[in-house]
């Protein structure tokens, strides 16, 4: 297995070691490229801080919290409004957003006065909300501020609310992760475990490491809910702040995002017992065996073979009217953690697309190690790719698209290769059956669009075909595939919504009865 | 009946109205072309910025981190500063120009950034770049100072600094522009060239709205060269449009190199326009032409097609740069519409001395509020707690939800607007950017009124 060297990174040598190809008959005992180590600087890294990884990433997302970070305004204001993690309280945590303004003095004599005076300020400022997580800042870490006695000050005078203190600067280890380390660590040493919940099924786990991008949590927590199963808390996307203080009652965790939160999953385990339980929410095959892991968990196969069926049966037809027009088509998974290995084969075997190339911004080894395993052979795989070293993979590898974040889409678009948001997606949610057509829904209209043909062309040189005055996707995808394919009655087009949230969101679960608490009655 | 200044009595900010200085500073960098500033900090100074100006432009702009990490934050950084400067040089040949930003974490562990750009100077580049004209400009830009307002001013002022030098007279003014958007470039050059008057304008990033070529070609810049900087000490005089940002650039050059400087007015609206082509008028000696008479009479034909009709007295809430906010409330009076309230983010002692604002207090007569140190914040309260009643909100993205959820028009003006298409492509200086802002407003206002059922027969006949 040869490590690949990039032209642009000859004179940085140290880069060899993060990218490799995935020879014929390799393993990942070949082919692992280094990760998770200090980003070379000056590099062009599209990697974060540790600060965005613990307050944008993980705790932002809970819905019903004064998001408060201390330090200038600056950390507050860039990580403000450029996710999309929505909630179903009217998307409150994307609305509002606290920052301490420390200022020159502050630094010079100290912010912890400011920073309780802002604390009580929020809270006066929204009534209703007794919650607040707090974030250190490369400022407010380096001049020593004890956050967490203030915030401990504070919930002894209003003993109504409650605080989480996370401290995480922005230069804690070479990336995001660290950010996500750290959260994960300080929530279950300081919350988890204060509240008691009011348990109301048989079946009851946490859904951790879920960010509820466009609607994802939702989705999903609606397949869990139709199988009786009661979610206790999610970690963190549309989750609450007090019903993540009562994870430890829960049967499982169910983890989706591991780059991100396994950590407290790990801790959960130890100290509670609670068993860990890895899930795909993406990509039908992946997500039926998920639901099905749980089923047999709980001794209720039947619920989850029962949503299998009827999602597939509604779905599936959709998904491989796309998969018949984007087999062959090449497509780079540049996401940041975890989704290389998320979606690398399930993309590759439900879509038919070629994963030419795998990279990730903060992944740690343990990542590439899956997304190699699930990559196909001469994948190119990347550890903390910088700018140069993209284009140039884009140059040689001639993708048809690639799935990444909103800026390198910007500068993707500009090799003339159009890109989808890996983090925050297109036109999602793209997490559960429907979402995964949507996802391949979005894959076909970006690489079949007729303005993207067009920026190929150069009308200086170029002989243009006279007769068109416009051209349908169709005629772009359909122009190889048999007659038998091209009318096949049983396959369509995606027929869900623009939104499909709201519907979620006034569905009522199906009722089963919950035993226990039946049996417990009996014996009184 | 009054204007009333005054700061936010809050000692935090709910939901910010600009970000830090570094950002500022980041945008002065990349409008230099050859040109990519390296961030002494950590790497989301940079990361969010690069974010937050592709979300704006729609574009992704070079700039790069030294990537400090714990080990750095505790022993001292400098030596990324170094490698930083090394591998940017090895990697990017083109490159002539590095700013290095520092920020509020460089800035409190002491790093000397001025010191590392000497020891770079005789060090790095004589021995490994000695056939290479490479210039590491230094600028400090501590978080917690100011805003990215003053990083920019501060910015713009350094490299001026750094380069202006005094040779042969060009026969050119220098036109800093302020923080605009590549629309207003155009609209200011073209004014420019009716006028028959030459200028180094900074920064020049028109291409900021950069095309997506057959060649592929993949990086939007800007395009003052080290040369247009260097021939900043040779016009003989400078405009600065807007007082705080660019100002200090202006003011430094007539401060050392005897090039006196007019600063401001802003040229948003037909009076301020006519303000800076008088200026130009008496800096160059040259006459305003018959085209320009024309083109402020199809302004102010657009504008008397709307003022008397729909914009009086539409109470109107304006947010965001200090100079684009303060002109905007001059144009809007003018339009007889009512600012109501006025919001600056950052705690700039100026603003209390700044004449236009005086003049505001002065004259006018009715409740109108400015606050400075400002947040959003402060206008959702006074909108849901204090009887704010708005007619249109003017402002950046960031105070959308405001308007969303209080159904109130807003139109997107300023940095950053990334939720409405191609707004950096339009001026909101000269006459054209009069006719812009005055037709988005009303076309805003029209939706509304049709949205709501509120009058909306009444543009039938219209």
């Amino acid at each position: 297995m040869p490590h690949h060297e990039f032209d642009c990174s000859t004179c940085i040598p140290e880069r060899k070691k993060h990218a490799v190809v995935k020879g014929p008959g390799e393993t990942i005992a070949d082919a692992l490229p280094a990760g998770y180590l200090s980003t070379i600087p000056g590099s062009i890294s599209e990697r974060g801080c540790a600060y965005c990884g613990a307050k944008h990433v993980i705790g932002t997302p809970m819905k019903d919290v004064l998001h408060i970070s201390h330090g200038p305004v600056g950390c507050t204001y860039d990580t403000w409004q450029t996710k999309r993690y929505i909630s179903d309280n009217d998307n409150f945590q994307l609305k509002y957003t606290f920052a301490t303004d420390m200022k020159e003095k502050h630094v010079i004599f100290g912010a912890e006065k400011l920073l309780k005076q802002n604390i009580l300020e929020a809270f006066k400022a929204f009534p209703d909300i007794k919650r607040m997580t707090l974030y250190q800042t490369c400022a407010s870490a380096l001049i020593g501020d004890d956050i967490n006695a203030i915030a401990d000050e504070v919930m002894e005078e209003l003993p109504d609310v409650d605080i989480f203190v996370c401290n995480s600067p922005g230069f804690r280890g070479p990336s995001q992760s660290g950010g996500h380390h750290t959260i994960c660590i300080a929530w279950f040493k300081d919350k988890v475990g204060t509240v008691e919940p009011k348990i109301t099924s048989d079946y009851v786990i946490n859904y951790v490491g879920e960010y509820n991008i466009q609607g994802d949590q939702e989705v999903m927590q609606d397949y869990f809910k139709r199988m009786g199963i009661q979610v206790l808390s999610t970690f963190t996307g549309n989750g609450s702040y007090d019903d993540l203080r009562s994870m430890h009652r829960a049967h499982l965790n169910v983890l989706e995002c591991a780059r991100s939160s396994e950590y407290l999953c790990n801790e959960l385990r130890v100290k509670y017992g609670i068993p860990r339980l890895d899930i795909d929410g993406f990509g039908f095959a992946p997500l039926s065996d998920s639901l099905r892991k749980i089923g047999l968990f709980f001794g209720i196969e039947d619920r989850a073979e029962e949503i299998i069926a009827a999602e597939t049966a509604r779905w599936k037809p959709e998904l491989d009217w796309y998969k018949e027009r984007l087999t062959g088509k090449k497509v780079c998974l540049w996401p940041g953690g975890s989704k290389l290995w998320h979606w690398a084969h399930a993309i590759h075997e439900e879509m038919g697309v070629e994963v030419v190339s795998v990279y990730t911004k903060f992944g740690h080894q343990g990542d590439m190690e899956k997304g190699i395993a699930r990559a196909e052979e001469g994948a190119l795989a990347i550890d903390d790719p910088n700018e140069l070293e993209s284009l140039e993979a884009m140059y040689k590898l001639k993708p048809d698209c690639i799935f990444t974040g909103k800026r390198p889409g910007e500068f993707a678009k500009k090799v003339r290769v159009p890109y989808l948001n890996a983090h925050a997606y297109h036109n999602g949610p793209w997490k559960g059956y429907e979402g995964w057509v949507r996802f391949a829904r979005d894959i076909y209209n970006a690489i079949y669009s007729p303005i993207h043909r067009l920026a190929l062309v150069d009308i200086s040189k170029d002989e243009l075909p006279s007769e068109s005055g416009f051209q349908t996707r169709r005629m772009l995808s359909d122009v190889n595939l048999s007659d038998e394919i091209k009318n096949a009655s049983e396959l369509r087009q995606y027929t869900g919504k623009f939104d499909v949230t709201p519907d979620l969101r006034n569905k009522t679960a199906l009722d089963y009865p919950y035993l226990r608490q039946d049996k417990l009655e009996q014996l009184v | 009946m009054a204007c009333n200044l005054s700061e936010r009595t809050r000692a935090g900010i709910i939901n910010p109205i600009f970000t830090c200085q570094p950002a500022g500073a980041q945008f002065a960098s990349i409008g230099i072309k050859d040109c990519i500033g390296l961030v002494h900090g950590g790497q989301g100074c940079v990361m969010f910025v690069r974010l937050i100006f592709s979300q704006h432009f729609k574009e992704s702009f070079e700039l790069a981190s030294s990537s400090v990490h714990e080990e750095g934050a505790v022993f001292g950084a400098l030596k990324r500063v170094e490698e930083g400067v090394d591998v940017l040089l090895m990697r990017y040949p083109h490159v002539r120009v590095i700013p290095i930003i520092s920020t509020c974490s460089t800035e409190i562990i002491g790093d000397d950034i001025d010191g590392v750009v000497v020891k770079l100077n005789e060090g790095l580049l004589k021995e490994k770049y000695a056939d290479r004209e490479v210039y590491l400009v230094p600028i400090h830009s501590p978080s917690f100072v100011g805003s990215m307002i003053s990083g920019y001013d501060s910015a713009v002022r350094d490299i001026v600094k750094y380069f202006a030098t005094k040779s042969d007279p060009n026969g050119k003014i220098n036109l800093f522009t302020g923080w605009v958007n590549p629309g207003d470039v155009t609209a200011l050059k073209h004014l420019l060239s009716e006028m028959d008057i030459e200028a180094n304008l900074l920064f020049e990033i028109e291409e900021f709205d950069s095309p997506l070529m057959p060649d592929g070609q993949h990086v939007s810049h800007g395009e003052t060269t080290v040369e247009d900087l260097r021939d900043t000490g040779n016009a003989f005089a400078s405009i600065a449009l807007n007082r705080y940002e660019g100002g200090k650039a202006a003011q430094y050059l007539e401060d050392e190199l005897g090039i006196p400087a007019t600063i401001g007015p802003t040229p948003i609206g037909i009076r301020n326009t006519d303000a800076f082509l008088q200026t130009l008028k008496k800096i160059t000696g040259k006459p305003i032409p018959q085209a320009l008479v024309k083109e402020r009479g199809i302004a102010i034909d657009a504008l008397t097609d709307l003022t008397h009709m729909f914009l009086a007295e539409k109470k109107v809430a304006i947010y965001g740069n200090p100079d684009l906010v303060i002109g905007l409330a001059q144009f809007c009076i003018d339009l007889e519409m009512k600012p109501m309230l006025l919001l600056l983010g950052d705690d700039n002692p100026n603003y209390a001395r700044d004449p236009r604002i005086l003049k505001l207090k002065e004259k006018v007569d009715w409740d109108m509020d400015i606050i400075t140190n400002s947040d959003l914040f402060e206008m959702e309260d006074r909108i849901k707690n204090k009887g704010l009643d708005l007619d249109l909100i003017l402002g950046h993205s960031k105070g959308r939800f405001t308007a969303i959820d209080y159904k109130i028009p807003m139109v997107r003006v300023g940095f950053p607007t990334y939720d409405r298409a191609g707004m950096y492509r339009h001026p909101v200086v000269g006459y054209a950017g009069a006719i812009w802002l005055a037709e988005q407003m009303a076309n805003a206002l029209f939706t509304d009124m049709e949205y709501k059922g509120e009058r909306e027969w009444s543009l039938n006949v219209w």
